[in-house]
């Protein structure tokens, strides 16, 4: 009764406090307007957007954006933030913003003014000059709608914002409208990805160029989905003529681009004193082939150097100069990849400067389409049979190993002759690999003792070799949790071997458990997989949209000896088990020495690659089978009674 | 219960301190030091700090009259290429309305040894790099050069403060070791700080006394007749109190799970201007009581000022109290009018920014906005109401009288005998059920008249989460079967905070992946809405696969996916305390038919176990009922605040939680 009251007075004071606030309505923003399959899965709906990019000149670039996004949930919130960021070359000369409730009555406006102004800082950079305004909205309630304006003038043109109409998952499309105004017709380029599957509308003229878009319903992320961007609509653009923080340039394909960035950027700046090329002289004067060479200059480089980010202006694209890293032991990528190039030369061992997305989501440089691209800067030293990779930014990776962050990928090689597109290195899943074995003594008294041996290569050794820079608290923590399905395990012996040479790590640690296995009257229940159990738990789709990436492959094998409790013994051992399947395979035996010592043996291979949408099912069915065959259990009998 | 604030106050213990300790000397760094090869007492520290100093003291200008000055000294180790981190420094910058901190005689260099030889490298300009971090703070940062495993830094710097009021917390304690800190603080007479220190390491700390002058000219006014003016220079004795801080081999400070904010428990010391008295002037006092900082806020414009308003919200709160005499209704109905008509912005505030009339308008405001509001509103319909100063989990707990050490405000109310904690930023907020935020910090109610009084929000009573399974076994080792969970008071309110605004879709989902159910059907939500009420879900569930078959006999824990598999506490120690910020209790009643033409050969046993001080227990009881096994489990843990010393038992309870949840039936074909 209480209640029922109290809801009536609340939602009388708010109606009434309306009442009196709302002055200006439009009806258009209503969100019963909206169409009920654009709401479905979605966070936000985007009403409306549009985006002028007027090509001024090749110095000059103004984009209006107008953009009406109606928020849902608290989910889609950040699908009406606003922030532009802006540089000593961006500047903001519109920025306003209009909330209206979910009836399209407005509730506040904010002017340029109103926006907070912060150092827009990006998570790794000491110090970089980019800005970023933006306003905090706090919703008083769901859903509400956000209009919101904005003028922004660049003078580098080098660098074009790409279309990309839907922003992300959850988020579904009314309309959406780019146009590319060029009056002066200033020769520029474009490619579209994805035009067809979404029917983008299109009109071309040599001063203006249209995209429309309308009705796309909201898309929900996947796991093991290719990457967003691969899945929905992209315009690039690109000027031939173009300017950066005031650097000119002309390019239409990675050839000339490639060949301007050499120029332009990084021409001249590798100059070295003569003291350090004695230095490096003497450095690699044993070695005999330019591998062993390049080999000695990457250490030299990972001991004298470290990675400190600093963006300010043209510096945001070229490097610092090689004699200043050589002074200072440190810069970012850019820097440091140069300067490693700096000493190769000294050498004579040509090497090149290589632009890369990097991440753990393999990302291509768009061999199609030349433009500003990438993220960071790797080196390539093109050898006779084989590309070298160096990551010049981290003190500790082995030679001519880059990982998973930049592995099998389209970059863009910057050469003196202009750029190059080559892929880089592709650890396949036979090079990937983790090899555990282990000694096991059970006791009676239901406890464990193992000595554990895990060996990893291959981008086994990225994934694993980390927790030797670990402190020893945290080590043992880390160990715990990979085995966190085993209670109360004490770590004893910790014993890290890094072979940098072979690209090998190997770990050597000595385990317990007082209570392993589990005690049933007579009859003890052990788990012969003690330390490669799979804990994947992938989720169901009833309705799979996206086809199955893995992106990368590996082995783990384990072989485990095992030996029983005095006094006990088994009745009969589990058949061996294998699946095979196209995503890879897998196999668990277990074997008998003796009645009293058992080898368990399990073998796991995953292959990557792209497989269509329907397989996933047949994928997660089979990691989910791994699963409960890893925790096959087997029961010891005290044969003595 | 322990009293949290009591176990944050550290025992200040006397060490002896080493006398034929290493001297250190800016430029002078010895060959020894760089070629150390691991931190002495901890060989798993990437870097440590060797030696830091901080010399904290006034100094008297005629043109400025006082000034802060802090000057710092750090000589940094690298044992190898994972410390680098540790090789830049931020500092920030305060300033306002005009004035501000500046940094003066920044000097750095890096040392390392190349071929035997001390090479060094100096910080310059290049290095150092100046940003507007915001309104009231500059952010000067600057990273060392030419560093190789092994180099040492060293780096100082001064900075200059015209705010002489505030001196900023000392930290004690780092990420990384410290070899030797040395901290002195030296403070004129004229102004009377009271120190505090928080951490779990014993701190040495000597007081002694010093002598300062003031120099300053004064022009006579030799008057107009004889056309001149003589200056005549003057000198002011005073003493100076002086505190020092030598300590050697501080540990590196380690974050710990369930803590709430770490930082209550690292070592550090805090000073708090108590009264400024200058010779002929009257003494100026600054906080120096709860009970002056009670008065104070209630005199602050915008705490006490904008308590006082009541015009912006009469009308509609008289309609809403209406004809209702009854004060618990009556706070009821205030408190879910305010929780409705606001939203919290997020922002975290003891006083109010744009003001509670501006926030009630937009429906908008900071914490200090809402609940200020809602201690008005409840004041002016005649409950006794009172405000309560809260720490939030985002703010360390300042020990002595000060409004800085608060970040949160939350409404106190007297009802007959029962005291209800009130916060109106929670939408899914209860009487007594406060967010995280604010459980796990600490708070201080206080009145017009000065009284306060320190509240520990830590509940008496314990959140319960019960779960009752019945379900049919077959021989193929499938589970089928129907569950329920309810959920009550913190366990109630989180669940809705974290799942409240979810479809029923996702609901499925979620129970679905997190008990692997290969079908779930019929699923309900009940109580979601009801707040104040528990929250109960009904579904029935099949396993494929959920019993493992061996040579014909099946094996299984009678908790089935419902058992606790593994030990939140992984740590082997632990230097400071638990903090659940609520007690609870989880039970779980399984009914299970075993398939037909088997009998059971082994079944857990009942057993029970407890922890010491009535702090927790468990209870396991099993029976077999013709063709079925039934389990009934109740864990306990009633105290929220458990002392570090008890964690080996606690860990160890945990590990008897898991063990003995493990433990398996065996069914077999008769």
């Amino acid at each position: 009764m209480q209640n029922k009251t109290l809801r009536y007075l609340v939602v009388a004071t708010l109606l009434f406090f309306f009442k009196v606030t709302t002055a200006q309505e439009k009806p258009e923003l209503n969100i019963s307007r909206i169409d009920s399959t654009l709401i479905q899965n979605a966070n936000a709906v985007v009403r409306s957007e549009e985006v002028i990019t007027e090509i001024n000149s090749i110095n000059s670039i103004t984009t209006r954006t107008k953009r009406i996004v109606t928020v849902l949930n608290k989910d889609g919130k950040g699908y009406a933030d606003v922030y532009e960021s802006y540089s000593p070359s961006i500047k903001i000369k519109k920025l306003e913003a209009i909330v209206y409730d979910a009836s399209g009555n407005k509730i506040k406006t904010y002017k340029k003014k109103d926006f907070s102004d912060v150092s827009a800082y990006d998570g790794y950079s000491l110090m970089n000059d980019n800005r970023v305004k933006f306003f905090e909205y706090t919703p008083l309630r769901y859903p509400y709608t956000l209009v919101y304006e904005s003028e922004v003038e660049t003078t580098s043109t080098a660098f074009i914002a790409p279309w990309v109409p839907i922003f992300g998952y959850r988020l579904s499309v009314e309309k959406s409208n780019f146009k590319i105004l060029n009056p002066a017709s200033i020769s520029i380029r474009l490619k579209e990805t994805n035009f067809d599957e979404f029917s983008v509308e299109s009109t071309k003229s040599d001063q203006k160029v249209s995209y429309f878009i309308s009705n796309v319903s909201a898309k929900v992320k996947e796991v093991y989905s290719p990457s967003f961007y691969d899945l929905v609509p992209v315009a690039k653009v690109a000027l031939d003529e173009f300017s950066l923080e005031g650097v000119q340039g002309a390019a239409s394909d990675w050839k000339s681009l490639g060949k301007w960035q050499f120029d332009e950027l990084l021409s001249g700046r590798d100059q070295l004193s003569e003291e350090t090329i004695k230095k490096v002289n003497e450095l690699v004067s044993a070695a005999k082939t330019n591998k062993e060479k390049a080999k000695l200059i990457y250490q030299y480089v990972q001991n004298k150097t470290r990675y400190v980010s600093v963006q300010l202006g043209i510096g945001g694209w070229m490097p610092f100069l090689a004699s200043d890293v050589d002074r200072l032991g440190y810069g970012d990528c850019k820097a440091l990849t140069n300067y490693t190039k700096a000493l190769l030369d000294s050498q004579g061992i040509p090497s090149y400067y290589a632009v890369v997305y990097g991440g753990r989501n393999k990302r291509d440089i768009d061999a199609e389409f030349a433009s500003m691209q990438g993220n960071h800067v790797i080196l390539n030293i093109p050898e006779e049979n084989e590309d070298l990779w160096l990551e010049c930014t981290n003190q500790t990776m082995p030679f001519n190993f880059i990982g998973d962050f930049t592995d099998d990928r389209n970059v863009l090689v910057v050469t003196p002759d202009g750029g190059k597109i080559k892929k880089t290195k592709k650890y396949e899943p036979q090079e990937n690999v983790l090899r555990t074995t282990a000694t096991v003594k059970l006791k009676t008294d239901k406890s464990m003792v193992a000595g554990i041996k895990k060996v990893s290569e291959g981008l086994e050794y990225g994934w694993n070799s980390n927790i030797q820079f670990e402190t020893l608290k945290d080590q043992k923590l880390k160990y715990k949790e990979y085995w966190g399905y085993i209670n109360a395990l004490a770590i004893h012996e910790i014993n890290l071997k890094d072979n940098k040479d072979s690209i090998k790590f190997t770990e050597n640690i000595k385990v317990s458990s007082l209570s392993y296995a589990k005690k049933v009257g007579k009859r003890l229940l052990v788990t012969p997989n003690l330390f490669g159990c799979d804990q994947s738990n992938l989720p169901r789709y009833e309705n799979r949209k996206t086809s199955m990436v893995i992106s990368h492959g590996y082995i783990n094998t384990d072989e485990y000896i095992i030996n029983l409790p005095n006094g006990y013994t088994f009745k009969s051992l589990p058949e061996k088990k294998s699946i095979e399947t196209e995503f890879g395979s897998y196999t668990y035996e277990l074997e008998k020495i003796t009645d009293s010592q058992i080898k368990f043996k399990r073998f796991l291979k995953i292959i990557d690659g792209i497989f269509t949408k329907e397989k996933y099912e047949e994928y997660r069915k089979f990691r989910s089978d791994i699963k409960k065959i890893d925790k096959t259990r087997i029961v010891l009998i005290d044969h003595k009674n | 219960m322990k009293n949290f604030n009591v176990l944050l106050l550290s025992l200040a213990l006397l060490l002896s301190v080493n006398n034929f300790a290493q001297e250190y000397k800016f430029g002078k760094v010895s060959k020894a030091e760089l070629l150390e090869i691991s931190y002495p007492t901890d060989s798993s520290a990437n870097a440590a700090i060797l030696y830091e100093s901080k010399n904290i003291y006034y100094d008297y200008n005629q043109s400025y009259g006082f000034r802060l000055i802090t000057e710092v000294y750090k000589r940094v180790k690298f044992y190898n290429q994972k410390g680098f981190e540790n090789a830049s420094e931020e500092i920030f910058l305060y300033k306002s309305s005009g004035t501000k901190e500046e940094i003066s005689s920044l000097k750095g260099i890096t040392y390392s040894l190349i071929d035997n030889k001390i090479v060094e490298t100096k910080l310059k300009k290049e290095g150092v790099f100046e940003d507007e971090y915001s309104e009231n703070r500059d952010q000067l940062k600057f990273t060392m050069p030419s560093l190789t495993e092994g180099s040492i830094v060293e780096f100082k710097y001064k900075i200059i403060s015209p705010f002489i009021y505030n001196i900023d917390k000392i930290y004690l304690q780092q990420k990384i070791p410290i070899k030797k800190l040395n901290v002195k603080i030296s403070m004129p007479e004229y102004f009377n700080f009271k120190k505090n220190m928080t951490g779990y390491l014993p701190i040495d700390l000597k007081q002694s006394r010093g002598n300062g002058k003031i120099a300053f000219n004064t022009k006579s006014g030799a008057g107009r007749h004889y056309g001149v003016n003589t200056v005549s220079r003057n000198e002011i004795d005073y003493t100076i109190d002086i505190n020092t801080i030598t300590a050697t081999n501080i540990p590196a400070f380690k974050v710990e799970p369930y803590c709430g904010n770490s930082d209550n428990y690292l070592s550090s010391i805090v000073y708090e201007l108590q009264f400024e008295r200058y010779p002929n002037r009257p003494i100026k006092h600054y906080s120096t009581t709860w009970e002056a900082v009670a008065k104070s806020v209630f005199k602050h414009p915008k705490f006490g000022g904008e308590l006082k308003k009541n015009s912006y919200f009469k009308e509609e709160v008289d309609q809403i109290i209406g004809k209702i005499s009854d004060p618990v209704r009556r706070t009821a109905l205030l408190y879910d009018f305010v929780k409705h008509k606001m939203t919290w912005n997020r922002k975290y505030a003891s006083i109010t920014r744009n003001g509670v009339k501006k926030a009630y308008n937009e429906g908008v405001g900071n914490s200090a906005e809402i609940n200020i509001m809602l201690i008005s509103i409840l004041d002016y319909a005649g409950l006794d109401v009172k405000p309560v100063l809260v720490s939030s989990i985002n703010k360390t707990i300042s020990l002595f009288p000060t409004l800085e050490g608060f970040d949160y405000v939350i409404a106190r109310v007297k009802l007959d005998k029962k005291i209800l904690y009130l916060d109106a930023t929670d939408k899914y907020g209860e009487p007594n059920v406060l967010p995280d935020r604010v459980i796990h910090g600490s708070g201080r109610v206080i009145a017009e008249n000065g009284t306060s009084q320190l509240v520990n929000f830590r509940p008496n009573k314990v959140s319960r989460i019960h779960h009752s399974v019945t379900c049919q076994l077959s021989e193929e080792g499938a589970i089928r079967g129907k569950q329920s969970t309810n959920r009550s008071f913190y366990l109630a309110h989180n669940f809705r905070a974290k799942h409240g605004s979810e479809k029923n879709e996702a609901h499925i989902k979620r129970v679905q992946k997190n008990y692997e159910f290969d079908d779930i059907n019929s699923y309900e939500l009940k109580g979601v809405k009801d707040i104040g009420k528990a929250v109960s879900e009904r579904f029935e569930f099949n396993i494929e696969e959920g019993i493992e078959v061996i040579d014909k006999e099946l094996f299984f824990s009678p908790l089935l996916f419902l058992r606790n598999g593994e030990n939140i506490f992984k740590s082997d120690e632990r230097e400071y305390p638990i903090d659940f910020g609520y007690g609870y209790s989880r039970s779980v009643m399984l009914n299970i038919k075993i398939p037909e033409g088997y009998e059971i050969v082994e079944a857990p046993k009942g057993s029970a176990f407890k922890l010491p001080e009535n702090m927790g227990n468990f209870v396991y009881r099993s029976s077999v009922i013709g063709d079925s096994i039934q389990i009934s489990v109740t864990e306990t843990l009633s105290t929220p605040f458990v002392p570090a010393n008890y964690y080996p038992v606690l860990k160890q309870f945990y590990n008897q939680i898991v063990e003995k949840e493990g433990e398996q039936v065996v069914l077999k074909k008769v």
